[in-house]
């Protein structure tokens, strides 16, 4: 973990922004991170994925949110969100072949302030969970810190570092595509998926997730801290 | 309903008794699940534990056994366990361990009750497997097995009721007939000398030799017992009981083992079930007089084979039973040839070679057969009668399904029309000085089995390809060489290799890479060894007594076969159930997980044996 990063997961950070935070954000953060000595089973996670037009947070938009809810290492379907989220820009063309959400899609969609206040009370007290997390991170930071005045500080384990961290144990050469959410999810026998949006890959992470937790500790007595970025 | 979810409800439309609920249902139905992830080797549930949800195996497989530890299921993706403690307030009956790394979903038992009381089939299926009715349900599913099955699956021994009764040769009728009222039994063995067996006497003696020709009860039984009666051994199978008996109507059969009687079997302990219906087709091909006719009986083999696989028949059992139906046929051609064309002018036996020979037989198959003629055979004199015999059997084959043999390898064929002189340098040859070409007739030449005629003629002619080929190291490399050219479709990291363009992209090669592998590395293991069956589970098992293969890679290589063929086969079954011409290549991605597993797991096996087999023969040629 870099020095940025400590400062960032730090509680004098979350004081600091907290004191910013304004509407959802503030109720957000009223409701205290996950304590990261707790056992993971005793945590509650929210896998999450997120389409957007571009990579780039300060310039580029979400289109879709997609997440599911994991309590006592369950995934729980009922939970399952699929949020088509409004740009502010029109779609180009390559974000149009990438996700196939069009403008026509997201019309009547609601505006990115509107899809947070939904998704920040569902994120409140949980763990972030996602597949190379700095996007997820970088564009809700951003979003939140635009409309909501301080950025998002939220515990987060990113499977791709978690299966790094595997890879790395095993001291096996890497293959090419080896860190793909689909090839790590084959390793581990879970399912294929068809179709790809926001909501199939926050579920195909939950899984993933599930299932590196159970390698290395398969009753979940293991400390939060352990798995987190 | 979003997409995602649908992959969920598709996956259940996909699994019985999920396939039978309505669509709407079934749409809903992802919402009011969870899911967990199990590692390898993971307890997920002991008898008593706390279970409020039915599982079902999303991938992966698990292993139930009972609280004293006896195996009672393996499942896999798409099947559900948990199912007793729902009928039990939640509490789990049984132990469910892991078998591999698994996702789980989770259905609460609440909505498992609510689709239960709502749609009777779902409930039903659940109840069978494990609710309350589960022991009428095991009943039930005693009942429904397949009695041609069980028969398939009994060995004669395990039909033996009672101890043998038998009287000894010097006995008067009047003596036998108080002790078969006595011991309340319709037969009677006659013996001599102690236990040796000199004749049978039936009921139907009773009524046929004595009361109807009005003879004396003080006249010995020698009168009327029918000497020397055909038997069966403890080992064969219950249905080649039943072959026997309608073979020969007769309707007891002794039990012999190493020349002593030790029981009968009775056409009641058979056929107490009736709906045999492999043995009614063969009592049908007997009495038929026309290919054409014979045609329909054969046309319904696919589906017998797939009643037979979905009984849960093994592939062994299988192939046996189909097998069985071409040796009708093939016998009754014959007859029919010999009342066309006379009695032969000298003795000859019709052999099957190829999977017939083995017994291995699946869905339709072409057909692989020679003839033997008596060394009295006179080309000028009785080339032209055995020319229209072999061509009336392999035309008549033909018609009834069995397509020519595309290497010509058919008794039609003069140059496998011959005496045995000609086969004994034929054979000479093939072992002495092997060369590739010899090498592919071997897999069909070296598998023979006497179907009709006179099979005496084979005796010799088989004891010296016996003797020849077990001391022939040379000839043995070569047959090793050559069976290593089929290699088993698994890469350095045990992926499957699978077959590349074509019609078949991205399919294994189920018999050509799976099967014929086996049937090679057994062909030669009994050859060195002078084992002389020639079907492959029992040549192994025959192997087994060997230095050249270990007891443990032989029996490996059972599994292997059986789970190799019964996998094929399935594959087959599918097929004609979905109306397509059977075929060998399989899709993996048709098979659960845990079945590539197994599938992986058994060519590996295959994969070692043919090193191993290698390292005791070396290889040469090819």
């Amino acid at each position: 973990m870099g020095l940025r990063q400590k400062i960032v997961d730090s509680d004098f950070y979350r004081q600091m922004v907290q004191r910013r935070a304004t509407g959802p954000l503030r109720s957000y953060y009223d409701i205290p991170a996950a304590d990261p000595d707790t056992p993971i089973r005793n945590v509650e996670f929210v896998a999450l994925d997120l389409e957007t037009t571009g990579l780039d947070p300060k310039h580029d938009e979400i289109v879709s949110i997609g997440l599911v809810i994991i309590r006592q290492l369950t995934v729980d379907f009922s939970s399952c969100q699929h949020l088509l989220v409004r740009p502010k820009k029109e779609l180009s063309e390559s974000s149009v072949i990438v996700h196939r959400i069009f403008d026509s899609d997201v019309e009547q969609a609601p505006d990115i302030e509107i899809a947070l206040a939904h998704i920040l009370p569902i994120l409140a007290g949980r763990v972030l969970v996602a597949h190379h997390a700095p996007i997820e991170l970088g564009f809700l930071g951003h979003a939140c810190k635009r409309y909501f005045g301080a950025s998002l500080q939220i515990p987060t384990v990113d499977t791709l570092v978690l299966a790094l961290r595997d890879l790395h144990r095993q001291g096996q050469p890497m293959k090419s595509g080896a860190l793909k959410l689909e090839s790590l999810r084959h390793t581990h026998n879970l399912p294929p998926y068809r179709v790809h949006n926001a909501l199939s890959d926050a579920i195909a992470a939950s899984g993933l997730f599930l299932a590196q937790i159970a390698k290395r500790d398969p009753k979940g007595e293991l400390e939060l801290r352990r798995v987190l970025r | 309903m979003s997409l995602e979810l649908k992959e969920i409800s598709d996956f259940l439309k996909q699994h019985h008794p999920f396939d039978l609920l309505p669509d709407d249902v079934i749409n809903a139905l992802p919402k009011r699940l969870t899911a967990r992830y199990f590692r390898k080797g993971t307890k997920v549930l002991s008898p008593e534990q706390q279970c409020l949800h039915l599982h079902i195996i999303r991938t992966g497989g698990t292993e139930t056994r009972d609280p004293d530890g006896q195996l009672l299921a393996r499942l896999g993706e798409g099947e559900c366990f948990g199912v007793r403690a729902m009928f039990r307030n939640g509490k789990a009956a049984n132990n469910i361990t892991m078998l591999e790394d698994s996702l789980v979903y989770l259905l609460p038992e609440k909505d498992f009750h609510d689709l239960a009381g709502k749609y009777p089939q779902f409930n039903y299926f659940f109840e069978q497997m494990g609710g309350a009715r589960l022991r009428s349900g095991m009943q039930l599913l005693e009942k429904r097995d397949d009695d041609q099955l069980k028969l398939m699956s009994i060995r004669v021994s395990d039909l033996i009721a009672r101890d043998l009764v038998s009287i000894d040769i010097g006995a008067s009728i009047l003596e036998a007939g108080k002790l078969m009222s006595a011991e309340r039994v319709s037969c009677l063995l006659i013996t001599q000398n102690g236990d040796e067996v000199a004749g049978i006497m039936t009921d139907r003696d009773l009524r046929n030799r004595v009361v109807a020709e009005a003879r004396s009860f003080d006249e010995p039984v020698t009168n009327i017992m029918t000497p020397n009666p055909i038997s069966i051994g403890p080992d064969d199978y219950a249905f080649d009981a039943l072959l026997t008996m309608t073979r020969h109507n007769v309707r007891h059969l002794p039990v012999m083992k190493d020349g002593k009687a030790i029981g009968m079997i009775t056409t009641n302990n058979l056929l107490a079930r009736q709906s045999l219906s492999a043995v009614h087709m063969v009592g049908r091909i007997r009495k038929m007089t026309k290919p054409a006719d014979m045609a329909k009986v054969i046309a319904q083999v696919p589906e017998l084979l797939s009643n037979l696989i979905e009984a849960g028949a093994t592939s062994r059992n299988a192939g046996h039973i189909v097998t069985t139906l071409s040796d009708a046929a093939t016998s009754r051609l014959l007859q029919l040839a010999e009342e066309k064309f006379g009695p032969p002018p000298v003795p000859y036996v019709w052999m099957a070679g190829g999977s017939q020979g083995r017994q291995e037989q699946t869905a339709l198959s072409d057909q692989d057969n020679c003839l033997i003629l008596d060394d009295a055979y006179d080309p000028d004199q009785h080339g032209d009668y055995f020319k229209s015999l072999a061509d009336y059997v392999c035309d008549g084959l033909d018609t009834v399904g069995y397509v020519y043999c595309p290497g010509e390898m058919m008794a039609k064929t003069a140059e496998w029309r011959q005496p045995v002189r000609i086969w004994q340098q034929y054979f000479n040859k093939w072992i002495e000085q092997p060369e590739p070409k010899a090498l592919m007739l071997c897999s069909v030449w070296f598998d023979l089995r006497p179907i009709h005629g006179t099979r005496s003629i084979f005796e010799d002619l088989h004891r010296m390809i016996i003797t020849k080929a077990k001391g022939n190291r040379i000839f043995l490399a070569y047959m090793v060489g050559n069976a290593l050219t089929h290699h088993v479709p698994l890469g350095f990291f045990k992926n499957f290799v699978m077959v590349r363009g074509g019609e078949h992209d991205r399919t294994l090669d189920m018999k050509h890479n799976g099967v014929v592998p086996i049937v090679d590395i057994a062909r030669i293991h009994a050859l060195a060894n002078g084992i002389d069956v020639v079907n492959t589970y029992e040549r192994l098992e025959a192997a087994m007594a060997f230095p050249s293969i270990s007891k443990q890679g032989a029996s490996d290589l059972l599994d292997a076969f059986e789970f190799i063929s019964i996998t094929r086969l399935k594959h087959q079954v599918r097929q004609i159930r979905n109306g397509d011409r059977p075929d060998n290549f399989l899709h993996p991605e048709s098979l659960s997980a845990f079945e590539r597993t197994h599938l992986k797991d058994a060519f590996s096996v295959i994969k070692n044996l043919q090193t191993a087999l290698e390292n005791a023969f070396g290889k040469s040629g090819t």
